[in-house]
């Protein structure tokens, strides 16, 4: 393994976190320089500094093996949650350095779960940059190189299918460059149409573009202490509904319908289970809250509760209620879209209703075995036989993430959280959804958590952004060969 | 410039930036909490002394008002003693208006210092004499005792709600300290990770060509072995080996 490789090439993406900083920097003295001006300028320079270095020295490579491949995308991701706390920490308020980790591991992996007690507190540089490293996190910080860097050959090829999960990788039928560019061009259009839409809707330019940024990464980070519901405004939480609801769909799939393809959302089978999921779990929910009256009318209830579903269901977190006084049967329906959460190939985390639909295909299979048991069955989705190792895949990532809430559960308890608290915070966090419930509902915040919690939860993000293997992977380097 | 002395040359430049952005940050920084803390103590300083002078002012007053009230001495001395003594706490107020412009202490301070002086006002104005107005030691026991304490309690508040005021801000200083430091440890830590890549870099790109240049050269000449040396950038070393090669070529042939 080419130690120096890795180093060139995790570089270039500290260049591009160091220039999403600068940007941050312009709009900071666009506000009349405010406090945030001289630590993110200050910590643009050390980021590319830190980015440019391997690269004068080290000189291009065109081939990289998986296992370089691999290292560069993990040491990428955590390397960019390192340099993202410098702002916050030269900043300085609320962000210690634990604090000032988390907000940004938080950020990168679109979880969207905050320590501020005053986001309204942050200058608009600094809450711009929250709001970009959520973004830059979206569609994974290694892809969003990737896809404005030249042509690099095998280079990108590798690097891309590390990033990208296999069942990501399923519905692009294009060549590595291209899957990269429409990945960037869904992204860029999706943020761009809700930014305006937003605009329209009634929200300043710079809330506008922030929520649109949070929400297309399905992050939740807001500009408000109230998030969305600040506003009080129904255009906007239609117009957040369906930023989310499309931002937790395939990008490939995304792109084949605007440019006409036969292949597009309407004919996936995984589509049409999500925005069923979307449709019932949100009847469901509004269902839930008008029956027990916590909201007095039927659209008031199915306009909350169809926010919150969706906001959770794609992992992103932005919310116009606290959940935490909702029935019990609503919060149910509500962690169940925490764990299911939206699409592969999107920007949510979570386990992705990709592997639910699988499962269940597995559990009737497994039915019609018991009835059968000479009988050969093969399992398809869109048309395409699913191989039984993908499905072993697909059975162990389930459990693995199901053990790790437990795990996590079990450290919360350890340090005095209580059963809520407990079970949904790493719920919340390996799925990269933000607001739990309890101590960590939709109004409230990790602050008060103890640090030990705190730092678990930024492992869990990670674990969960980088589809658990991709990370646990990194201490088991030594059985690669 | 190019090759090795580039990237060497390249590498110190980074060093020596982060060395000075570490000691202009320091500077800046330190000289930011010297200023805040200086004005802390200015402010504190300032504050007890005005409250001091407040104080002594009624004592002033409180002694001279004794005097005509009470005893009934009627003396020129008294009477500046007790003018002078109000426009002292006036000029104290003033003084303390200044230093924190919105203050409710100070607001009711002013309203009772005015009522003091319509007082002084009343009694410098009545005959030594007749104490129609002035109804001698009952007046000073009841009316005149009550204003000057309340006058005194004003300013002991006035007092004790700047230091309160001063004490947030000193915790606010702790916290700056801590967050003045953060740019400069930030960048101590770059600075690390920077020498520890130079020193990486350097190693690989060009101690190590360096050693199997040499090492190759020496097995060609002990045991003639073939001079092969592998280096990855186009940079001096790569000429140093190539032109090695071509002088064992031309050795090669001269021989022959």
């Amino acid at each position: 393994m080419r130690f120096n490789v890795i180093l060139r090439y995790v570089g270039v993406v500290m260049l591009y976190v160091a220039a999403f900083m600068l940007v941050s920097a312009v709009i900071s003295l666009l506000d009349g320089m405010d406090s945030s001006f001289y630590p993110l300028i200050l910590s643009s320079l050390l980021t590319a500094l830190l980015g440019i270095f391997p690269m004068l020295f080290v000189p291009k490579t065109e081939q990289i093996n998986n296992k370089e491949g691999f290292c560069i995308v993990v040491g990428a991701w955590v390397l960019a949650c390192f340099v993202g706390t410098f702002p916050y920490m030269m900043w300085g308020g609320e962000f210690s350095m634990l604090n000032a980790w988390f907000e940004s591991v938080s950020g990168f992996t679109t979880t969207g779960a905050t320590i501020l007690n005053d986001v309204e507190a942050l200058p608009k540089g600094l809450m711009f940059w929250r709001s970009a490293t959520a973004w830059m996190g979206g569609i994974g910080v290694v892809m969003f190189a990737l896809a404005i860097l030249p042509s690099l050959g095998k280079t990108k090829m590798t690097l891309s299918n590390v990033e990208l999960s296999s069942l990501a990788k399923d519905n692009y039928r294009y060549r590595t460059q291209q899957v990269v560019q429409i990945l960037l061009v869904v992204y860029v259009g999706l943020t761009a149409i809700t930014t305006l839409l937003l605009k329209l809707a009634g929200m300043g330019w710079f809330d506008s573009v922030n929520h649109a940024m949070s929400a297309c990464a399905t992050c939740g980070f807001g500009t408000k202490n109230a998030s969305i519901a600040y506003y009080d405004n129904p255009m906007i939480e239609l117009v957040l509904i369906f930023a989310m609801a499309f931002s937790g769909v395939h990008f490939g799939l995304i792109y084949s319908t605007v440019v006409g393809k036969s292949k597009n959302i309407f004919r996936s089978e995984v589509t049409r289970f999500y925005f069923a999921t979307l449709i019932v779990g949100s009847i469901l929910v509004a269902a839930s809250l008008f029956v027990t009256g916590v909201y007095p009318d039927l659209w008031s209830s199915l306009r909350h509760g169809t926010f919150q579903f969706v906001s959770l269901i794609t992992t992103t977190g932005l919310t116009t209620a606290d959940c935490n006084v909702w029935p019990s049967f609503a919060v149910m329906l509500l962690i169940f879209a925490s764990i299911v959460c939206a699409c592969a190939g999107s920007t949510a985390g979570g386990i992705k209703i990709d592997r639910v639909l699988l499962f269940g295909k597995m559990f009737m299979a497994r039915l019609r075995r018991q009835q059968h048991p000479n009988a050969v069955i093969r399992l398809k989705v869109d048309g395409v036989i699913q191989e039984s190792e993908h499905l072993n895949a697909v059975a162990i990532f389930i459990v693995t993430y199901i053990a790790l809430i437990f795990l996590g559960a079990i450290i919360n308890a350890l340090f005095g959280l209580d059963l809520v608290t407990s079970i949904t915070a790493p719920i919340a966090c390996i799925g990269n959804v933000g607001p739990g419930f309890g101590d960590v509902g939709t109004m409230d915040n990790y602050s008060a958590l103890p640090a030990v919690v705190r730092l678990q939860s930024t492992v869990l993000m990670l674990l969960g952004r980088l589809e658990i293997f991709g990370f646990i992977q990194l201490f088991f380097m030594k059985w690669w060969r | 410039m190019k090759g090795i002395r580039k990237r060497v040359t390249i590498g110190f430049l980074s060093i020596v930036t982060l060395l000075f952005i570490s000691g202009m940050i320091s500077l800046f920084e330190l000289g930011h909490l010297s200023t805040d803390a200086e004005s802390i103590l200015n402010n504190s300083r300032r504050n007890m002394e005005l409250g001091k002078d407040m104080l002594l002012a009624l004592q002033d007053h409180d002694r001279a008002v004794s005097r005509i009230a009470v005893l009934g001495e009627r003396d020129s001395r008294y009477d500046s003693l007790c003018l002078n003594s109000i426009s002292r706490l006036e000029t104290s107020l003033l003084a303390a208006y200044d230093t924190s412009k919105s203050n409710a202490y100070l607001d009711s301070l002013t309203t009772s210092v005015s009522e003091l002086r319509v007082m002084t006002g009343g009694l410098l104005a009545s005959k030594p004499d007749s104490l129609n107005i002035v109804p001698g030691a009952v007046w000073y026991d009841t009316t005149y005792d009550a204003e000057i304490s309340k006058i005194r309690d004003q300013v002991n508040g006035y007092m004790t709600f700047t230091y309160n005021r001063l004490a947030p801000r000193a915790e606010q200083l702790s916290h700056n300290a801590y967050r003045a430091v953060t740019p400069v440890l930030i960048s101590l830590l770059v600075m690390i990770a920077i020498v520890l890549m130079l020193f990486y870099f350097i190693t690989i790109y060009c101690v190590n060509p360096i050693l199997g240049i040499n090492k190759s050269l020496s097995d060609y000449l002990t045991f003639k072995l073939p001079f092969t040396v592998k280096t990855e950038c186009r940079d001096e070393l790569q000429d140093l080996k190539e032109n090695i090669e071509t002088l064992i070529n031309t050795s090669k042939q001269n021989k022959a």
